[in-house]
């Protein structure tokens, strides 16, 4: 048996070592001029924070929100989700504070998001400002990301979604198309609105047509929706004076979602 | 009676066939209607096909291990057991590979991974090693095959077996590179899970691989055995069976001593989420078979059995030992699949999760884990039966020229496997 580890010689190994790295560098040549470009997480990735541009953040009053469940239904009639697989649901609290209170729990948009570092595939990434957004395209349906998110937000696509939506016209009409069969999606803050408000010069928070669904339906306006750098937003100047928490703030994911304690 | 015991090996067969055929049509309803006639939900998006996937590569791991020593350490007298275990190692892979198409929603992406890198995602590593290290594997099994009678009149795939064969040494190194990172990833993609803090520990990818490689080579001498007392012969002699099961027996120690320290030292304080998921196992729902399977049986008195087995020189004694390791780490990755999901996504404020699940596997998938077990084990009953490397142990090994045996040669020794 001695033939088979005493017959590489020298010559051959290194022949062995110099194929290796010709088929390395090709491999990566082939990726930086292919497969980078059109990366969406490419550049987007090193810059979860958007520095230059807005904070986009979610404000929910745990005070005045009333579980109502509206923003739920205009969640579901504007971004089309399958009834069972909300993006955006309500959690009822009856431990924590003297009273009973809601807790509406859209995506975070974390700034360290543990679904983005997980994604075998960069199908989920961050946008350019910041939010946590989903390539459909590109997922392979693995799942990763609903194990890794701390919040449980994500929603898989069971089965083809062939329902009429319970929530079209009551509480608002479709806007975006729906998700093919087998792959994974979640909140997006509702951000084809904010990209629309982008071209039509909106403002998102303000404008209903450039703001979250959720925030331009909730009757109590609990949810606030804006740019915590611009002052005068909704969202900042909902929290201004409140204490604010974020869910499991010990993961140090950073969520964009701030919840305003009860009076 | 007689044509039963004559048949037995087909009768065998046609059992196996009738499994793949149920699994087949299970496939069909999960491509046709998807993953909803599955019991996976959103709140435990991972079940049985993910035990499958980390068991088959598990339990491989052997091939690794068995040709490093093989070819790296010198130790030559192990080839006979080594080839086994390549063997069992390419079906363990192409059983992953399986597992995992069934698993996620979009197979005819699969080829993502190795396009679009993350090189950040646990999952991305598991994917381009696992790819990559089947690639090995067949290049480790091709000689094997190319050896096969019928294809003997074929003289350039021998003489290209012979070369493959020539680079067995460098073949080892890459699979002991690939698949140190990769049985470890296996165990990081659950141990970076931060938002289950059951899973998140960094012990994860050392516990994976040192638990892989003591249940794969038991598991590769525990086939072995089957095969011998099936088939009436010889594959490996019995002192090298006794000598890698008593180094396997190590193995599982060393992985007790870290599991013991793991789950003391790593348990200190109330971690919500993680204290829980200890208290299920070890008292609650999953506390029986953590207990019998996972550490009495499948680690003390395994790791046990395997070492008094080498003194005593009692191969029953191995066969029982492997069967409990390799029946250990199934469980173990059972518990950490299912405990991952069974646990509330602790809130602050710690509010009821609604996405806390129960979970049992569906008909489903359990009709396609035993299918891909049977053509698993079908194509190891077949390679058993036919290849040539596994024909019985000679007083010399026959240099490759010798070949081809007459066919009938092959058949005569067994009546099954």
């Amino acid at each position: 048996m001695s033939e088979f580890t005493r017959e590489l010689d020298r010559r051959e190994f290194l022949k062995l070592l110099l194929g290796l790295g010709v088929a390395l560098a090709g491999g990566e040549w082939v990726r930086r001029n292919f497969v980078a470009h059109d990366d969406p997480a490419g550049e987007a990735a090193h810059s979860e924070v958007s520095p230059g541009g807005p904070y986009w953040a979610m404000v929910i009053d745990l005070q005045t929100c009333i579980g109502c469940e509206r923003c739920a239904y205009a969640c579901q009639a504007t971004n089309d989700t399958a009834s069972g697989h909300l993006w955006n649901i309500i959690l009822r609290d009856e431990k924590t504070f003297d009273k009973p209170v809601y807790l509406p729990r859209p995506c975070m948009h974390c700034e360290h998001a543990p679904c983005v570092e997980v994604c075998p595939v960069n199908a989920t990434y961050h946008r350019e400002d910041g939010l946590v957004a989903m390539d459909y395209d590109r997922c392979i349906g693995c799942r990763y990301c609903m194990v890794a998110c701390p919040y449980g937000v994500r929603v898989f696509n069971w089965e083809k979604n062939e329902d009429p939506n319970p929530q079209v016209p009551t509480w608002g009409v479709t806007e975006v198309t729906r998700r093919p069969r087998g792959v994974v999606e979640k909140c997006t803050f509702c951000a084809h609105r904010l990209d629309a408000a982008k071209e039509r010069g909106l403002t998102p928070g303000y404008d209903p047509a450039a703001t979250p669904a959720c925030c331009v339906i909730c009757p109590t306006e609990a949810r606030r929706f804006g740019d915590l750098r611009d002052p005068n937003s909704p969202a900042s100047r909902a929290i201004r004076g409140r204490q604010a928490i974020v869910l499991r703030s010990e993961l140090g994911t950073n969520p964009r979602v701030f919840y305003l304690l009860p009076l | 009676m007689n044509f039963v015991r004559q048949n037995l090996f087909w009768i065998w067969v046609g059992f196996l066939g009738i499994v793949i055929l149920v699994g087949l049509y299970a496939t069909f309803l999960i491509l046709t209607q998807g993953l909803v006639v599955t019991n996976l939900t959103d709140g435990s998006p991972w079940g049985l096909w993910i035990v499958l996937d980390l068991s088959c590569i598990g339990l491989s791991a052997g091939a690794f291990s068995l040709s490093a020593m093989t070819y790296l350490i010198g130790r030559e007298q192990y080839q006979p057991l080594a080839r086994i275990a390549v063997f069992i190692g390419i079906l363990g892979y192409s059983g992953a590979l399986m597992a995992l198409a069934l698993d996620i929603g979009r197979p005819d992406r699969f080829w993502h991974g190795w396009v679009y890198w993350n090189v950040h995602s646990m999952l991305w590593e598991v994917t381009m090693c696992i790819t990559l290290y089947f690639s090995v594997l067949v290049l480790e099994v091709f000689p094997m095959v190319a050896e096969l009678p019928f294809l003997a009149k074929y003289k350039w795939l021998h003489n290209l077996a012979h070369r493959v064969h020539r680079f067995a040494p460098v073949l080892a190194i890459i699979g002991l590179c690939l698949s140190l990172l990769h049985q470890s990833s296996l165990g990081g993609t659950y141990g970076v899970v931060i938002g289950r803090a059951f899973l998140f520990r960094a012990t994860m990818p050392l516990l994976f691989i040192v638990s892989a490689v003591a249940a794969g080579m038991s598991f590769t001498i525990h086939m072995t055995l089957i095969v011998q007392w099936l088939g009436n012969r010889t594959l490996v002699p019995k002192a090298i069976l006794l000598e890698v099961g008593q180094i396997a027996g190590l193995v599982l120690l060393v992985y007790l001593y870290m599991r013991f320290w793991d789950t003391t030292a790593g348990n200190y304080g109330y971690v919500p989420g993680k204290t829980e998921a200890f208290t299920d196992l070890s008292e609650g729902p999953f506390a029986v078979t953590f207990w019998a399977w996972e550490i009495v049986l499948g680690g003390v008195v395994a790791g046990f059995l395997l070492i008094r087995a080498y003194f005593r020189q009692n191969l029953t004694m191995l066969f029982i030992g492997c069967g409990l390791v390799l029946a250990g780490l199934v469980a173990n990755r059972w518990h950490t699949t299912l405990l991952a999901f069974t646990q509330p996504l602790s809130e602050n404020p710690p509010l009821t999760s609604p996405l806390v699940s129960e979970y049992t596997p569906a008909w489903t998938e359990w009709a396609t884990t035993f299918a891909v077990l049977s053509i698993l084990t079908l194509a190891f009953s077949l390679g058993m039966r036919y290849l040539p490397a596994f024909k019985g142990i000679e007083p010399h090994p026959l240099p490759p020229e010798v070949l081809p045996f007459p066919t009938s040669e092959l058949k005569s020794p067994s009546s099954i496997g």
